[in-house]
């Protein structure tokens, strides 16, 4: 196993006294898929800006491939992890969607025709190449979320942080994502994801469970996935067929086809 | 009739000065007695367009509204003697994240702010912020604290309760859940329901959560490409056999309890609306 991302005793605090993130030990894989779970405040962004530099940790070391992030690191890093931020609206710097996905790309000085290629390419991932001259205002929501994540694989960064990337997405628009997430991960992307949606957690290889800025488990999608307890420490939900399963089994109901439907039913998610 | 479209058409011009219809043709009614509606559609089908109409924030660029006796059509603006104040405050509008919008001190002189900018004095906005604050599911504590050491959650029901006190008729909410966990959404709809219910106030939600659309509109709006497709039950709408054109998602209590019945020899006398029902009718079922 090649670590790609590695933390040692990270902690980060906004006011003096009160630790968001508090001595975090973890290390992901290259190439690895993890899912960071959490109640609203368990330190779950914080984490994910400490990555790649946003925030700087009150304590402890951050090592992306190899790179220890400092002050003198830090845009090297962000040439290796992008980021997508839940909110649009924070993302949207350029004046059309093309100059938005364009951005990222200009700083990293590459000829201008792989640009091109390079913008057009992500602007078809996210479904977006119709509204290339549009600007901002002429967008809704989810659209300019979709540019945001276009500007953000455009970068072909090692890393890639979804930071409940796709709540702003319709239905629709969630799985198209979804899929290419899976797509980049066939490809060797390192993906973490960060969501409230137990659904989009089950394709993980581990998840991490954070609570108060602390990890409370780290184990495999299947283990935390049926681990009530944990789940309803986090203010999460169990999925539905597996909710469905336990309250039978509460109640002694005997009907082994159906419980066993619902079982895989939860492992497709 | 609180809010009516009359064949309503908004279009929005770029820099580039090309037109670019947002929503076209809508017929529309929305009482005002505490209906509870969802509005549902993709990624830029006119969703927010179409309410940002009811509170005349926008107003149409062809037809007209109606909206508390107040005619609104693309003149509007330029005649002096109507005033859209009242609408403002009879239609509230909560942005998707509202949270972004608190900006003062401490959360009561958030809630105040709204109450005193339409005329009500200090130890009324007050009496206002302490009532309200439970409204939302907080408690008076909350009002002396700083909105931003509140959790994401927290930052959501204190920014509606501003909205809340200026005593809306109508509550018009863009996807009010979107980053909450599990336990604050259900929360925060239970809240939803109870200003519909206890308040007896229209409460209008734009989300992409179909168990939310299933479990707590009484009805519901479909947009796509800028027309209104549908208006009606949700029931009826995801019973629907080409929903899919429509690129929705099934509710998953629906999904789950139609597959059950499919599969097994079950069968439910009434759809279940949300996990409860649905465990309490699988046991039902049997016994």
């Amino acid at each position: 196993m090649n670590p790609m991302i590695e933390m040692k005793n990270l902690s980060f605090a906004y006011t003096k006294d009160n630790l968001v993130v508090d001595d975090v030990n973890l290390t992901i894989n290259k190439g690895e898929w993890v899912t960071i779970l959490g109640h609203n405040g368990s330190g779950k962004s914080t984490l994910s800006k400490l990555m790649i530099g946003l925030l700087r940790a009150k304590t402890g070391t951050i090592k992306i491939d190899g790179l220890t992030l400092s002050e003198e690191t830090v845009y090297d890093i962000r040439k290796k992890v992008g980021i997508v931020f839940q909110n649009p609206d924070n993302q949207f710097v350029g004046v059309t969607v093309r100059d938005d996905i364009a951005f990222g790309l200009e700083n990293l000085q590459i000829p201008r025709e792989t640009m091109l290629e390079k913008i057009d390419k992500y602007a078809r991932k996210v479904n977006m190449q119709e509204f290339m001259n549009k600007e901002p205002q002429q967008l809704s929501g989810g659209q300019k979320q979709r540019v945001a994540i276009a500007g953000i694989l455009a970068m072909e960064t090692d890393v890639i942080i979804f930071d409940e990337a796709t709540a702003m997405l319709d239905p629709k628009g969630r799985k198209n994502i979804y899929e290419y997430m899976k797509e980049l991960n066939r490809e060797g992307v390192t993906i973490i994801t960060i969501t409230h949606d137990m659904k989009e957690a089950v394709d993980a290889d581990r998840i991490i469970v954070l609570k108060d800025g602390r990890i409370l488990k780290n184990d495999t999608a299947q283990n935390i996935l049926k681990d009530q307890e944990t789940l309803e420490q986090s203010n999460l939900e169990l999925l539905l067929p597996l909710d469905v399963l336990y309250s039978l089994e509460k109640e002694n109901v005997n009907h082994d086809a159906l419980k066993e439907y619902l079982w895989q039913s939860s492992l497709k998610g | 009739m609180a809010i009516q479209f009359e064949r309503v058409s908004h279009q929005y011009v770029g820099m580039d000065q090309k037109g670019y219809l947002a929503i076209e043709d809508i017929r529309l009614n929305i009482r005002g007695d505490g209906e509870l509606i969802a509005l549902i559609g993709e990624t830029g089908s006119g969703k927010s367009t179409l309410v940002q109409h009811m509170n005349a924030l926008l107003q149409p660029t062809q037809g007209r509204m109606n909206i508390f006796g107040i005619k609104v059509d693309n003149l509007t603006k330029k005649r002096k003697d109507v005033k859209l104040t009242p609408i403002r405050k009879q239609v509230g509008l909560v942005f998707q994240f509202p949270e972004y919008q608190l900006f003062e001190e401490t959360v009561e002189k958030d809630i105040m702010f709204g109450p005193k900018n339409f005329g009500a004095s200090e130890e009324e906005a007050k009496e206002k912020a302490r009532e309200i604050i439970n409204v939302v599911g907080l408690d008076e504590s909350y009002l002396s604290r700083s909105p931003f050491n509140l959790s994401g959650g927290e930052k959501k029901r204190a920014s509606i309760a501003g909205i809340l006190a200026m005593e809306p008729d109508v509550l018009i909410l863009d996807e009010p859940t979107s980053g909450l966990d599990p336990l604050g959404r259900n929360a925060l709809l239970e809240v939803f329901n109870r200003i519909h219910e206890e308040l007896n106030k229209t409460v209008i939600i734009i989300t992409h959560d179909m168990n939310t659309v299933y479990e707590y509109a009484k009805r519901v709006l479909v947009m796509r490409e800028g027309t209104l497709v549908y208006d009606g039950d949700p029931l009826k709408l995801f019973s629907k056999k080409n929903i899919d054109r429509w690129n929705l998602d099934k509710p998953e209590v629906l999904a789950l309890a139609q597959d059950i019945e499919n599969k097994f020899d079950i069968h439910f006398d009434k759809p279940p609306r949300n996990k409860t029902m649905l465990k309490n009718a699988l046991k039902e079922a049997l016994k």
